[in-house]
C-alpha cells in the first residue's frame, strides 16, 4: 500500500487495494487468560490457586481462574510467571494446579492438586485488557548505573536506548481514527483468530496512544505468537502477536494506511528518573528507531527494539494469506472505539515525600585539603559526611568520618588518598522511597543531592529520613 | 574468516604481577591484541587475538610462563528460544549482535568478547543467551 500510494497516488491505491494487513508482536503486560477447570468431586470453591507455582487469581464462582501474565512464580520469581504458564498451556504442555479453599456446605473440599493440559479445560481464553499500543516511547537512562525496566536493560549515561512497537505496521496507526477497528472486529490473535472487545485500559486516542482490549480462543493459538518472557529485575510478561485487517473503504483510509515510519514520531524518555512524568529528551521517528542509532545530546546512541519486527511482518503476511484463501473473514465493528477518552493520573490522598523536602546544605571540602582540616570540620559541624567539590561546586567525591578515622590511624595526611570517587547520588525530585532504597542497597547512610551538571545542591542522610518518618 | 584466533589467558595470583604478555610479544615478535581484560592483585583474565599462523608458538610460550591458556567459546545462543525481539542488540558494545535486513537477530561469535562483558545475558526476555563458563570442562580444546 505504502509503495502503491507513493507511485500511483491515493485514488489508484483505493481502487486496487481491498485490505491492508498489519501486525505487531511485543511484550503486553496487561494480558492474561481465563480458564475453567470443570468441577472436582467432591466439589471445591477455590479461594487461592497456583499453576506451576504461579498464583492465579480466582475471579469467579468456583473453578474459574485468571492467569495474569505478570504474576511471578513463587519458586522461580523473575524467571517464570503467568505468561509462561499461558505459553506452556498453549503449547500443549502439562501444568500442575494446586488450590486451597475454606469449604462450604455445597463445596466441602479444602485442598486440591492435579495436573492438566489445555484439552482438560472447558474454556481457555486470552482476555487482555490492554494490548497493541498505537505507538510507544523510546526509553533511555541518564543515571550513572544500569537500570532494569519494563523497557529492558538500560545502560548508564545514555549508552543505549530501546523502543517498542512496529511503527508503520502497527494496527491502530493504520486506522488512527478507528473507522474500521471497533468492538467485534475479527483479528489475528496469538496465531488464532480473536476479536477486539473494546478500547484497552489507559486508551488515550488524543495523544495517539490508543489501546485495545482483546479476546481469543487460546486452544487454537500457537506459542510462536504467544510467548512468556522474563525481564530481569522487572518481572514476567507475555509477548502477544496481533494482526488487524484494515478494509480500504474510502480514499481516506488508502491515504492513512500509506503511513510511513518517518511520519510516526515519539518521545525519547529518561527512565532514569522514576517519576510519573519522566523527562522528555527529544523526538524521534520510527524510521530512526529502526535504523539502529539515534541522537541524544548530539551523541550517537545505539537503539534496538524490544518487540520483534520480524514476527510483526510475519503476522501481517499470515493474515494476508488467510484472507486470500478465505479462512479469515473481515467483520464490521458493532460499535466504534471511543475517540475522546483521556488517560487520567491516579488520585492520591497521601502526599509523597521527595528528596528536596529533606535536603540540607552539605559540608564540603576540596581535594587539596589535609585530613586534619577535614577532621576538624567534621567535629565542628557534627556531621559524618563531607562532600568533595571542585571550584565550580561540582561533585568530585565524598569522605566519611570513618574514612578520616582510618586515615588518622594509618598516618595518612593527604585527603586525596582517601576520597571515595564512586559516589551514589540523588536528585531533588527523586522520591524519598527511592533514595532510601539506594542507601539500603549500597549500605550507606547519606547521598549527595546533585543537579544535571553534577553540581552539589546539598545532602540527605538516613537520619533525615528517619526523622521525617518519626514525625 | 578472520586470520586471527582468540585465546583466553588466565593468570594466577602468583604470576599476575609479572609482565608476561609483554614478554611473549617481545620474545617472539608476534603482535597480540588484547580484546578485553580483567586484572587485579588476585589474578587476571585476558582475552587476546593472535595471528592464526602463530597460535601454537604463542600458546606454548604463555603456558611455559605458567599461564592457563584456553580457546574460549564465549556465549551460547539458543536459537530455538530466541524470538528476535532485539532487546540485546543495543547493549552489545562490539556490534556482535545485529539485525539482519528482515529483522532476524544474528550473533557473530568472532566479535563477541564474552565474560568481561556479558551485558546481553540477563537482558534476554527469552533467556536464550548463556555465558559459557570458562572452566576446563566447558572448553573446546
Amino acid at each position: 500500500m505504502k509503495k502503491l500510494v507513493e507511485s500511483s497516488g491515493v485514488e489508484v491505491a483505493y481502487k486496487e487495494v481491498d485490505v491492508v494487513t498489519t501486525g505487531t508482536f511485543g511484550a503486553m503486560c496487561s494480558s492474561g487468560a481465563i480458564i475453567n477447570l470443570g468441577h472436582a468431586d467432591p466439589p471445591i470453591k477455590i479461594q487461592r490457586a497456583w499453576i506451576n507455582d504461579v498464583e492465579v487469581c480466582h475471579p469467579g464462582a468456583a473453578v474459574d481462574l485468571y492467569i495474569g501474565a505478570t504474576i511471578m512464580s513463587e519458586t522461580r520469581p523473575f524467571e517464570y510467571g503467568g505468561g509462561h504458564v499461558i505459553e506452556d498451556l498453549v503449547d500443549g504442555k502439562e501444568v500442575e494446579v494446586r488450590a486451597t479453599a475454606y469449604g462450604t456446605d455445597c463445596y466441602p473440599r479444602t485442598k486440591l492438586r492435579t495436573t492438566i493440559t489445555k484439552d482438560d479445560l472447558n474454556q481457555f481464553y486470552l482476555l487482555n485488557f490492554r494490548n497493541c499500543y498505537q505507538r510507544y516511547v523510546c526509553a533511555t537512562n541518564s543515571r550513572d548505573e544500569i537500570i532494569y525496566t519494563y523497557m529492558g536493560k538500560l545502560l548508564p549515561k545514555f549508552r543505549n536506548a530501546t523502543f517498542s512497537g512496529s511503527g508503520a505496521l502497527n494496527p491502530l496507526m493504520n486506522d488512527p481514527d478507528y473507522e474500521t477497528i471497533g468492538i467485534g472486529t475479527r483479528i489475528f490473535l496469538g496465531g488464532g483468530q480473536g476479536y477486539v472487545i473494546g478500547e484497552g485500559t489507559q486508551h488515550d486516542p488524543g495523544n495517539r496512544f490508543g489501546t485495545l482490549m482483546v479476546r481469543g480462543d487460546c486452544k487454537k493459538m500457537s506459542s510462536e505468537f504467544i510467548h512468556g518472557a522474563a525481564f530481569t529485575k522487572y518481572g514476567t510478561t507475555l509477548y502477544v502477536g496481533i494482526g488487524i485487517p484494515i478494509p480500504i473503504l474510502n480514499e481516506g483510509l488508502a491515504k492513512k494506511t500509506a503511513i510511513l515510519d518517518e511520519e510516526i514520531v515519539t518521545d525519547i524518555v529518561d527512565y532514569g528518573i522514576p517519576r510519573r512524568e519522566r523527562p522528555k529528551l527529544g523526538k524521534v521517528s520510527y524510521k530512526e528507531l529502526k535504523s539502529g542509532a539515534i541522537t541524544i545530546d548530539d551523541k550517537k546512541v545505539r537503539v534496538s527494539s524490544l518487540s520483534s519486527l520480524k514476527t510483526a511482518r510475519k503476522i501481517a503476511e499470515i493474515l494476508k494469506s488467510w484472507i486470500e484463501n478465505s479462512s479469515f473473514y473481515l467483520s464490521a465493528p458493532a460499535e466504534s472505539l471511543p475517540t475522546d477518552t483521556v488517560c487520567k493520573p491516579m488520585k492520591q490522598t497521601e502526599e509523597m515525600a521527595f528528596v528536596n523536602s529533606v535536603t540540607h546544605a552539605a559540608v564540603t571540602c576540596t581535594e587539596d585539603e589535609e585530613v586534619k582540616a577535614v577532621a576538624e570540620r567534621i567535629i565542628n559541624r557534627s556531621v559524618n559526611h563531607v562532600v568533595v567539590t571542585d571550584e565550580q561546586g561540582k561533585l568530585r567525591g565524598i569522605v566519611t568520618s570513618w574514612d578520616i578515622t582510618k586515615a588518622v590511624a594509618k598516618g595518612k595526611r593527604k585527603l586525596v588518598d582517601i576520597i571515595i570517587r564512586k559516589v551514589v547520588t540523588t536528585k531533588p525530585d527523586e522520591s524519598l522511597e527511592e533514595a532510601s532504597r539506594k542507601m539500603a542497597q549500597h549500605q550507606i547512610s547519606a547521598l549527595p543531592v546533585i543537579d544535571q551538571d553534577r553540581k552539589v545542591l546539598g545532602i540527605i542522610t538516613s537520619e533525615d529520613i528517619a526523622k521525617l518518618l518519626g514525625r | 574468516m578472520k586470520n586471527v584466533v582468540r585465546i583466553l589467558l588466565r593468570f594466577s595470583e602468583k604470576i599476575v604481577e609479572q609482565p608476561i604478555t609483554a614478554g611473549v610479544i617481545l620474545e617472539h615478535g608476534v603482535p597480540i591484541s588484547i580484546v578485553a581484560a580483567h586484572v587485579d592483585s588476585h589474578g587476571g583474565e585476558i582475552l587476546a587475538e593472535v595471528p592464526s599462523t602463530h597460535v601454537e608458538k604463542v600458546v606454548d610460550a604463555f603456558r611455559e610462563k605458567g599461564v592457563i591458556v584456553t580457546f574460549p567459546k564465549l556465549i551460547e545462543v539458543d536459537s530455538e528460544k530466541c524470538f528476535n525481539c532485539g532487546a540485546c542488540v543495543s547493549l552489545c558494545p562490539v556490534s556482535a549482535i545485529t539485525f539482519r535486513e528482515d529483522f532476524s537477530v544474528v550473533f557473530d561469535e568472532q566479535k563477541c568478547i564474552g565474560s568481561p562483558c556479558g551485558l546481553c545475558v540477563d537482558a534476554c526476555p527469552a533467556r536464550a543467551i548463556r555465558l559459557v563458563e570458562q572452566h576446563s570442562s566447558g572448553l573446546i580444546q
